[in-house]
């Protein structure tokens, strides 16, 4: 009789502990994370910043100033050079090594080549910079934490609206980039929800430097407001162009134009321009400032949208190996019941279709600096 | 082994998707013949595949037939009006119809845009690719064994002597420009179906220069040296992935190590002692 | 409108005009399409860059990139051409040669400055626009347009009434003969690379300057269009470069302005293969070509 209440005394004590024992099982562990980013090559200074971004998150785990339950993450990133076939050899690599995990590619077009392997794979995906639809439809453990043009820009052009009043409007965007394509679509809509005339619409190639025939074009029509469909280099010099043309709207932009390159690059052509993104560098997440801090002693400059989404990927995925998930289902699970995360973006969880749900910001760029729009 | 091949089958695949546009263009460099269309080729015939296979359930073998015809046709029609080009001229317009081609797969409706072309059936199984390049190898080693094989290389070393000894020149340079459009465009319907998606931006310049580059350092002249420079170029990233930074500058160092110490290419290091 | 959208196309021929300059002159000495001279017009922009951000004022920064582009032209030569030369290997081989050298300096110069854009600091050109009635264009603008035409004078001068050009031009037509008549080939053929790359590092850092973008990928962006205008002037004439470059930048300009921004290459490119089916040597093209 005796014996049996030690022992059940004993049974109850263990049960009772497991769960603080079961928490504290990552311990020690090692979890591999495929990173594929494009760190050369066409897109090579998105795939960069993404790199660093896993460069400081690496460190920061180590030093306990991100916190994984004990674990070490590694961050095995490597270099398509933007080249789709070595996206597609990559991500095949990551299935077959014991990774559990794959985060990335930099660019949709890649990663409609390349998710579909890791899916018949069993391994779960993490997108952090994949906007095109359909990515999350791949199957059912590809998530991602980057939100889309469709979420962030039809706020922004509600309230740029409602304090430009404007009546006309042109758009200029990329014709032959997934991203740049779609935020002509998703500007187009939201312009004609808000009852703004679209006067013209100009496209242009990635790459291109000279948008003299165009902007003479759209200056032309007078509108009172210029859209940017475009990533950051060419924003830089539509801007910059708009002015020596006498080109003098509203200018607005999408998640493209998110960066401090873009102040650099354009100088004093960027003052007043706004932008529907998904990270506000200066927000007031906590852990946010001191990335920032962190990120610009380590690497010169201000972190991007890019790098942004990566650390916070990173701080989902340490979030979710602290509740014990070392394994590609136990991410794929931790990752469902994510509802608030912490991070760089502010709180983070995911729908049930897998997209992010995060906050967006609207910024305008004020004396070379963003800050939120009013 | 079955390990090793399960965690590469998909680079197994690229090598042989290459191998077959490697061919298609050396056909056209085997006539002397700069014709630097194939990836547009490749791209036609990619798209007319896909598209028929995501919108109309075409199998594998509908699809291949369907973009084969699309793209040996518009190689027949591109082969007239470039008639008069030589050497980097003809190179530069045919690159410019690649880009023509570019441009409107980029802005026609049914092809998808910018945003591509998605859910293509992942049908194009290893055996099926190397099946193919067996079957065009074939044709192409039975063909070099004839008169055709002559001709062609007649064109190549001299062309006004060719036509001096009666060899229509222009049937050459229509046949082998044909030819290659269509394997190239057996290799595009491969690719979009080993690829689940597709996008203009695959069928560009830079698929052509790789193209090239595979050609010229394998051989140009040997359909064999295309083989061997589309199997090099297509694993090399991967073998030497592990420079990481220095990644880049080793490849072209490579690249431009094997063209100065092999300027007739890998095949003219091993014919050294002279052709047959 | 349409008279800025011709001036715009005249700024942007002008643009192509200096990035051809270069190319056609190697083109049609050595009948080498050389692929790294979009390289080393990178490379000199980034060296100008450097050097003003270290304090250099920007008129030395120039001539020292532009100097140091021709010996790198002369030093690509050594390494990627005449090893080939030497043996007789064709026009091939030299072709791929030089994408594997663009590919090592592209990728020195990644590995020094990275894969990000930068820009010359702020107000290094000036943003002054300039207004002429209802056109503007920009003080660099005009400096672009203004040296795209004095170095086709210079180079068409050099050519034609200098010694150097005229053993430049013996060789481009008879490479054996001109060493037979005393020629020293392989100086004259040092001495066209060096112009020919200090061509293009000029043309590299003026368009760096012009559009405030110098990255890795500048090359490869112009790169193509430059070997449309070479091809449509015809091989080797600078003159032909000059008026394709101007061509080429006019139907795009005015494709914009009048057809659609979307099908602009296509329309491009279009003219240029329309041309060459009619004329199959470019337009000042002259002699016949030695095949592949």
């Amino acid at each position: 009789m005796q014996g049996k209440l030690v022992w059940s005394t004993a049974l109850a004590a263990v049960l009772a502990a497991a769960p603080a024992l079961g928490a504290n099982s990552v311990a020690g562990k090692t979890v591999k994370v495929g990173v594929i980013a494009d760190t050369s090559g066409a897109a090579g200074a998105y795939g960069s910043a993404q790199k660093n971004a896993y460069a400081l998150a690496a460190d920061d785990i180590k030093a306990g100033l991100l916190d994984a339950g004990g674990a070490t993450i590694v961050f095995d990133v490597q270099d398509a050079a933007s080249d789709p076939a070595q996206v597609v050899n990559l991500t095949q690599k990551f299935a077959t090594d014991g990774s559990a995990l794959l985060v990335g590619p930099t660019l949709s077009a890649e990663a409609k080549k390349a998710d579909p392997i890791a899916v018949r794979a069993g391994l779960t995906i993490l997108a952090t910079s994949n906007t095109a639809e359909g990515i999350t439809a791949m199957g059912p453990c590809v998530f991602r934490n980057s939100l889309a043009e469709a979420q962030v820009v039809p706020e922004a052009v509600a309230a740029a609206v409602a304090k430009w009043k404007p009546k006309t409007a042109a758009i200029i965007y990329g014709d032959d980039n997934q991203f740049t394509k779609t935020d002509y679509d998703i500007f187009q809509a939201a312009l004609q929800k808000a009852h703004v005339e679209l006067v013209d619409v100009e496209t242009y190639h990635t790459g291109d430097v000279d948008f003299k025939a165009q902007l003479t074009k759209i200056a032309a029509k007078r509108p009172d407001v210029l859209v940017v469909g475009s990533l950051v280099e060419e924003a830089a010099k539509i801007v910059t162009q708009a002015k020596q043309v006498g080109l003098n709207a509203h200018v607005i932009g999408g998640n493209g134009l998110n960066s401090p390159k873009f102040m650099e690059l354009a100088g004093g052509a960027a003052e007043g321009v706004v932008i529907g993104a998904a990270y506000f560098i200066g927000n007031s997440s906590p852990g946010n400032r001191a990335f920032v801090e962190r990120y610009t002693k380590r690497f010169g400059a201000g972190p991007d949208q890019f790098a942004a989404q990566s650390y916070a990927a990173a701080q989902i995925v340490a979030h979710a190996v602290k509740e014990g998930a070392t394994t590609s289902d136990a991410l794929c699970a931790a990752f469902k019941r994510a509802t608030s995360v912490p991070t760089v973006l502010g709180p983070v969880g995911f729908e049930a279709s897998r997209d992010v749900r995060a906050p967006s910001a609207i910024l305008e760029v004020m004396h070379g600096a963003f800050t939120a729009f009013k | 082994m079955t390990a090793f091949l399960a965690a590469h089958s998909k680079l197994i695949d690229q090598i042989g998707i290459n191998a077959l546009l490697a061919l298609s263009l050396s056909v056209s460099l085997q006539a002397g013949q700069l014709a630097l269309a194939q990836a547009a080729f490749m791209g036609i015939a990619g798209y007319v595949g896909a598209i028929g296979a995501v919108q109309r359930g075409w199998p594998l073998w509908e699809s291949m037939l369907a973009g084969a015809l699309a793209s040996a046709l518009a190689a027949a029609v591109l082969a007239l009006p470039i008639g008069r080009l030589r050497g980097v001229f003809l190179a530069i317009a045919t690159v410019g119809f690649g880009e023509i081609a570019r441009t409107v797969e980029n802005n026609l409706p049914i092809t998808g845009g910018a945003e591509g072309l998605s859910g293509i059936p992942d049908d194009a199984s290893t055996p099926w690719i190397y099946g193919t390049l067996i079957a065009v190898g074939c044709v192409i080693a039975a063909a070099s064994r004839s008169k055709f094989a002559l001709a062609v290389a007649a064109t190549r070393e001299d062309e006004g002597a060719a036509r001096g000894v009666g060899i229509d020149t222009a049937r050459v340079r229509f046949c082998t420009l044909t030819f290659g459009g269509l394997v190239a465009g057996l290799a595009g319907v491969l690719y979009a179906h080993a690829n689940f998606f597709i996008a203009p931006g695959d069928f560009g310049f830079g698929r052509m220069e790789q193209i090239l580059v595979a050609c010229v350092i394998g051989g140009v002249t040997s359909s064999l040296g295309a083989l061997v420079g589309a199997t090099l170029m297509t694993v090399l990233p991967e073998f030497i992935r592990f420079l990481a930074d220095f990644r880049d500058v080793t490849s072209g160092a490579i690249l431009l190590g094997i063209v100065l110490f092999a300027p007739r290419g890998i095949a003219g290091l091993w014919k050294r002692g002279g052709r047959a | 409108m349409i008279l800025q959208q011709i001036l715009n196309g005249i700024v942007l021929g002008a643009v192509y005009a200096l990035f051809a300059l270069g190319y056609t002159l190697v083109f049609g000495v050595l009948d080498i399409l050389n692929l790294a001279h979009a390289a080393i017009f990178t490379a000199a922009a980034f060296t100008a860059l450097a050097l003003a951000a270290r304090g250099m004022p920007l008129p030395l920064a120039f001539a020292a990139a532009v100097a140091l582009a021709g010996f790198a032209g002369i030093l690509l030569d050594r390494v990627a051409f005449a090893p080939l030369r030497a043996r007789n290997a064709g026009t091939l081989a030299p072709l791929i040669s030089s994408i594997g050298a663009g590919i090592v300096i592209v990728g020195i110069l990644r590995g020094v400055f990275g894969p990000d854009e930068h820009r010359f600091a702020l107000g290094t050109a000036g943003d002054a626009q300039l207004h002429a009635g209802p056109l503007t264009f920009g003080v660099i603008d005009l400096v672009v347009v203004v040296t795209a035409l004095v170095f086709m004078l210079a180079l068409s001068y050099v050519m034609r009434a200098t010694p150097l050009g005229r053993n430049i031009r013996a060789v481009a037509d008879d490479r054996i003969a001109a060493s037979l008549l005393g020629v020293d080939l392989e100086r004259t053929i040092a001495l066209t690379f060096f112009i020919a790359s200090a061509l293009g590092g000029a043309a590299g850092i003026l368009i760096g300057l012009q559009y405030n973008s110098v990255s890795v990928e500048m090359g490869s962006r112009i790169e193509l269009k430059g070997l449309a205008v070479i091809v449509l002037g015809g091989m080797g004439s600078i003159t032909g470069a000059v008026v394709g470059a101007f061509i080429l930048g006019a139907v795009e300009t005015l494709s914009v302005a009048f057809i659609s921004s979307s099908y602009r290459d296509a329309v491009a490119f279009g003219v240029m293969f329309a041309i060459l089916v009619l004329r199959p040597r470019g337009l000042f093209g002259k002699r016949a070509l030695r095949t592949a």
